[in-house]
Order: structure tokens, then sequence, then C-alpha cells
């Protein structure tokens, strides 16, 4: 009874999802071959392609589940046995490496600090107020309740705005770091529509900024979606050469949030400065945690998240720079709060919190910065002192709280599912549920089965030493176990050069 | 201007820092500030500045405060001790 | 579902309970109470704790705490700051380590005059509440 609804519910979903994704493939299809594109863009755009498949990656994964469900009802009992057989054999081995820790307690370590971060005792702290009596409307300029629920958002504003150099009116809350880039991305270019048509990006963005680039598309405009090298950097000559006269807006993170590079974003600054175009950054992963000044690094937007820096979920907050003044279109119409930008009442608990979660930022700073160094680098020691394993990314130009491992010969949703302790994402949050390699590894030139075995790991300030040994000690057991049952493994070890063997269909 | 403390006071301080702290029940909390409240005193130690102390002692006890409200908070509101944590090592039931 | 409900709240009860040391104090009179928590009151009454047993529970308390430099000779004549290297923000928490284990409470000008592990069992042994 309860499984009939549910199953009409997820048919139902899919049904409202189909025409979407059909409208938005069948759109690019037709539009594809008719724009004009400057050779550089071109070539990239017939690698691009590939992309499009991530647009509806919760279907696909559906679609498979359901296929596999129906090969499994299909086969016989007997094969299903076995199947379970393996996989239960498999987990008791598994389990066997955390059994002997009786009187310890269940609950995972959490080390996906890219996905979402723990939100501060202090930070609560300060919210908390927000629902016991300052519930006034900041909007509200009548009455002491709105005044003095507004002077706790200005202050906010001013601690967010401090720790990037910026000024406290070139802040804009909105609901997070995807609106603030889907603001950017698509607001920056209605509003220039008239004169400029191009928009400039790259392959390693989140998901949002690239979306939202595609949509724009949609709208008739060119997108250059940038390649990176293989430590994930942008080049600055590629960069410098895909502006147009008629470039509006050129984008990129600051830290990725698969691979923690840090882009060169004083370099790209100059070179959009120089070229009169726009430059706007999605800091979500770097804000608070890598040092950003918007004067010095000429950026002109700046999208920032609170839930990365141990602030409350549903709130973030876009730069815009004043002088010069950068124009945008607003996604929101309504009663023009926020400089027109981004109209709808303020939530203050969360704009609040927000605010005590950056002054923490910069008044943390340095003991978090020293703190997550000393782990990450006992980390990537640790992790790497595993046969065949390797850092995705760039060695140098990172930041340390970030750390993606590849585990060649292991496949990493069965090393995900050996690790129950351990609260891991072999990639962006967004695309975890699905079993698709990550395109951010594939960017930087990693095959599918080693962009398939790599795994994130997220240090923050409240991750501990013991944490970290414990992540080394059971990684490194795991996946020596995971190696020990695959064919693969034994193969390598054998001396047999895998690029040799013709792997039959099935 | 705030009154500057005496060697004492700073010492009843601090230790009042490192129960609250251990009182957290979440693991993490508990070892973030131990570790924050033991930085930022030894941080400060060597500091003269009678205006200074009396201005560091003065955030300090607000800062007292938001450990006093949160650690019991967090006692409220319990979830299951992490693989590291053995079922004894707990914030400290004691006060 | 029940038993989790009863994971949680048993250590909140007991926090509550031990919380004051007077309420800890008024319920180990009770007998009945003490099935509720006996490890916790199992020696609790006026009998004074043995020295020797005390010197050695402070011991182990130090090696615990883990930050003293020569964790592996501690006699009763050693000193805090001189042999452990502990700074006065140390001891503090040493000592709070110490009331933990004796459920006890130094009063802060009593705790700034302790400077060697002898002194420290001196003050434990008198004290009535130490358990």
């Amino acid at each position: 009874m309860l499984r009939r609804t549910v199953a009409s519910g997820s048919s139902m979903m899919r049904m409202a999802k189909l025409p979407l994704s059909s409208r938005t493939a069948l759109a690019s299809a037709t539009t594809l071959p008719r724009r004009h594109y400057s050779p550089a863009a071109a070539v990239k755009l017939t690698n691009d392609i590939s992309l499009e498949t991530h647009t509806d990656t919760q279907m696909a994964s559906r679609d498979q589940a359901a296929a596999r469900a129906e090969a499994s009802a299909g086969s016989s009992a007997k094969a299903a046995a076995i199947i379970d057989e393996i996989d239960t054999s498999g987990r008791t081995a598994l389990n066997a490496a955390y059994q002997e820790n009786t009187g310890f307690g269940t609950r995972p370590i959490y080390m996906d600090m890219q996905a979402t971060t723990p939100t501060d005792p202090r930070v609560l702290d300060t919210m908390l107020k927000f629902f016991t009596g300052l519930y006034g409307n900041p909007h509200s300029n009548t009455h002491s309740y709105g005044w003095e629920t507004n002077k706790e958002v200005e202050t906010a504003r001013d601690h967010i705005a401090k720790l990037i150099g910026a000024d406290s009116k070139e802040i804009v809350f909105t609901s997070g770091a995807t609106e603030s880039n889907n603001m950017v991305v698509k607001g920056v270019a209605r509003f220039y529509k008239k004169t400029k048509k191009h928009i400039i990006t790259t392959r390693t963005e989140h998901k949002c900024v690239l979306e939202a680039a595609r949509a724009m598309i949609n709208e008739g405009f060119e997108v250059t979606f940038l390649p990176v090298d293989e430590a994930g950097l942008v080049d600055l000559k590629e960069l410098e050469a895909a502006i147009r006269p008629d470039t509006c807006l050129v984008s990129v993170m600051a830290v990725n949030n698969e691979i923690g590079v840090i882009q060169p974003l004083k370099e790209i600054g100059q070179i959009c400065k120089k070229h009169k175009v726009y430059f706007h950054t999605d800091a979500a992963q770097a804000y608070g945690k890598i040092k950003l000044d918007v004067n010095e690094m000429n950026i002109d937007l700046l999208s920032i998240s609170s839930h990365k820096i141990y602030g409350p979920k549903g709130i973030g907050a876009l730069y815009v720079r004043r002088r010069p003044r950068v124009r945008l279109e607003p996604l929101f119409s309504g009663g023009g709060q926020e400089r027109g930008l981004r109209s709808g009442t303020l939530a203050p608990p969360l704009v609040a919190g927000f605010g005590e979660a950056a002054r923490l930022m910069h008044q943390e700073f340095e003991s978090d910065q020293a703190h997550i160094k000393r782990l990450s680098d006992k980390l990537v020691k640790g992790l790497l002192a595993n046969d065949h394993t390797n850092l995705n990314g760039s060695a140098s130009h990172r930041y340390p709280g970030c750390i993606n491992v590849s585990f060649a010969y292991v496949e990493g949703e069965s090393l995900l599912m050996a690790l129950r302790d351990i609260a891991l994402s072999s990639g962006s949050a967004c695309t975890s549920a699905s079993l698709e390699p990550s395109y951010v590894l594939h960017a930087l030139g990693r095959d599918d089965a080693l962009a398939h075995s790599s795994i994130r790991f997220g240090i923050g300030r409240f991750t501990t030493e013991r944490e970290v040994d414990y992540v080394i000690k059971a990684i490194s057991e795991r996946v020596e176990f995971l190696r020990s049952i695959s064919p693969l493994w034994e193969m390598v070890q054998e001396g047999i050069d895998l690029d040799s063997i013709e792997w039959s269909g099935h | 201007m705030p009154a500057t403390p005496s060697r004492l006071q700073v010492l009843s301080l601090y230790k009042q820092f490192i129960r609250n702290s251990n009182q957290f029940n979440n693991f993490n909390f508990r070892e973030y500030f131990l570790r924050i409240s033991r930085e930022k005193f030894k941080e400060n130690a060597p500091i003269q500045d009678k205006e200074k102390v009396a201005k560091l002692y003065e955030a300090a006890q607000r800062d007292l405060g938001v450990l006093k409200r949160q650690k019991l908070i967090s006692q409220m509101y319990t979830f299951d001790k992490l693989v590291v944590e053995s079922a004894k090592d707990q914030g400290d039931s004691r006060s | 579902m029940l038993r989790t409900f009863f994971r949680s709240s048993t250590p909140l009860t007991l926090r509550r309970i031990s919380a004051s040391p007077v309420a800890a104090r008024s319920a180990s009179t009770f007998i009945g109470r003490q099935s509720f928590t006996p490890m916790r009151f199992y020696s609790a009454g006026a009998a004074k704790l043995d020295k020797d047993e005390v010197t050695r529970r402070v011991i182990d308390v130090i090696k615990a705490f883990g930050k003293s430099n020569a964790a592996a000779t501690i006699t009763p004549t050693t000193l805090f700051n001189k042999d452990l290297g502990l700074d006065s923000l140390d001891t503090v928490e040493l000592l709070v380590a110490v009331e933990e284990e004796f459920d006890i409470e130094i009063p802060d000008k009593i705790a700034d005059e302790l400077k060697s592990v002898a002194e420290t069992v001196d003050y434990i042994t008198s004290n009535a509440d130490a358990n």
C-alpha cells in the first residue's frame, strides 16, 4: 500500500521532470550549430556536450536503480543469493575492522566539510535571541522592534563585508551561494544583453554556475567553458585570449569544492580590469578560509555561503561592487529590499548568525588556519603512504581543508560503502547521489576509473587529531582489504598491464 | 574603563573556561573549546598592559557566558557518541 | 525506540543529580539511591581516603593529563612547575582533572597554593567530600 503510493509519487516526479530535461536538450541541440563561435570556443564546446548528461542525474540514477531491480527480479533466486552472500561476507569482513572497538560510539566521523559545516555554538547563541524577543521586521521603520532588528542586521552586514575588504553597502543577502551565482550569471548578462553576448567561465565551476551559464545559452548568449590544466588551474593566457569585445562577465571560482584548488584570483582580476570585463568569483568554499580582498584582487562580484563557515543554512550573500558600479537585473521583483537587487523580507536570525560566523572566521583566522594546515598535512601524508594513491589537483595552490585523493584499483563507491564510520563524499553533494564520476576530475584529465576511485576529505575548525588518526588508519585498512578482493589488483600485482586487456562487453 | 583583574581572577576565569568546555556533550565542540581556551589564554598570558588585560578580561567574561549557555544546550540535545569516543569519556557530568 | 530515549536521557539525569555537590551528598544519604548510580557513590560516607591510594590516583591523573614532561617518574615530592614543566594555566587545568577525579571543588585561593603532588594529596585527604 505504502509502496504503491511512493511509486506513483516518484513517477509523478519523473513526469514533471521530463519536459524540463527534454526541453533543455532540445533547445541546446537546435541552437548549438546555428551559433557563431570563436575557433577556440568551438573546440571546447564539442567536449562540453558531455556536461549535458549531468542535467538530470537524479533521474538517471533512478532509472538505473529501476533497471537493476528488474534485472535481479528476472534472474534466478540462486544468483541473487550468491550476490547477497558476497555482499554480506564483504561487509562482515569490513565490519570486523571496527568490531573490536566495542565501548566506542557509533556516530560516524564528519569529514564532509565542503558539503556543509556544523553550526558553531557561538553562532547559535547569537541567533537564539531572535527567536525569544528580537522578532521585529528589520524593514519596519516605524517602531523600535524594527529598529533593533535592523541594527543587528546591519552589524552582521559589517562583519561580512569586513572579511573581504568591502563596504557593508556592497553586501546583498541571498538564500545562499547558489542564488548569488544565479543572480550574477543571469543578472549581469541580462542587464548588458543589448551590447554584450558572451560569458566566460571554467569547466570546474560548481554546478549552479555551469547550469546558469547553460541557461543563458538558451537566452542567446555564448559561453566559453575554459579548460583547466591537470592541476586544476585555468591558463591565464587562454583566459585573456577568450575575452572578446562583447564579453560581459568572467566567472571563476576561488576555491574548488571538490579538489580545493585556489585559482589565481589576483591575476584574473587584473586581466578583467584591463579588458573592462566584470569579474565574478564563487567564493563559497573560500570566503573566510583564504585571504580575499575585493579591491586588491579587482573582484566585482563575489558569492558567499553561510553554512560553509559554520553559520546557519539557508543564507548567503553577494558582494556587488559600487564603484565603479556593477549593474545587474534582479531575479526577484518586489519591495525593493537589498538595494532593489533582492526583494523579500530578510531573515534576521539567519543574517545575524551569518554575521557572527563571519566575525568568528575573522577572529579565529590564524588559529583555524594553523589547526587545519597541521591536520591536513598529517592526513595527506598518512593517506599517500598507501601504494597507488595520489592527490588530485595542485599541491601548492590549494586550500588545505579540502583534500581529494585517488585510490587506484578500488571502486570509490565500494570504499564509501566500506567506510560507514566516516562521513565522506566522492565529490560534490549534488552529484554524490549518482554513480557518475566527477566532472571536475574529468576536467583535470583523470580517467573514469580514477575519477571513480576518488574521495574528498574535508577538515575544519572542529575536526580533531584523534579523528584524523582514525581516518588514516581506517582508510588504509579498508583500501588494503578492497584491493585484496579485487581481481584488478591481483593482475597489477602480477605485473599485467591493465591497458593491454581487452574487456568484453556485457 | 573596566578594572584590571588580579592574577587569581584570571586563573579562576581560565578554570571556568576549562570546566565549561569539558561539559559539552558534543565531542567536536568540547575538544574545540578546550583547544581554543588553552590557545587564547597562553597567547594572552604575556600581556602586561593593564588596560589591554582589562579589556580582554571583560570580553572573556562575555565569551564565558556563551560557553555556559551553549554547553547546556549541548547537553539538552544529545546524539550518539562518535566512533572515536569511548563510552567513558563524555562531557563530564560533574560541574 | 524507548531504549534510545533512555540512553540519551540517562547521562542528563546523572548530571542533574551530581550537578551541585549538595545534591550529590544528600542523594548519597539515601541508601535506596545507591543502586541508581552505584559506581559514583560506592565509597560515599565519612571514611577518609587512604593516603597511598590518593597518591596513586593523583599520579594517574597527572599521567593521563599528557602535558607533563616527566610522566614516568612522578613521586609525592614532584613539583608541578619545576619538575613537570607546567605553567600556572596548565596547573589550573591539571587541578580541574584532579577535582573531577575526586568529585571535589578546590577553592581558587587554595588551588593557587598547591605546588606539588604531596600538597595536593594532603588537601584531598583532609577534605571529607572527596571520594
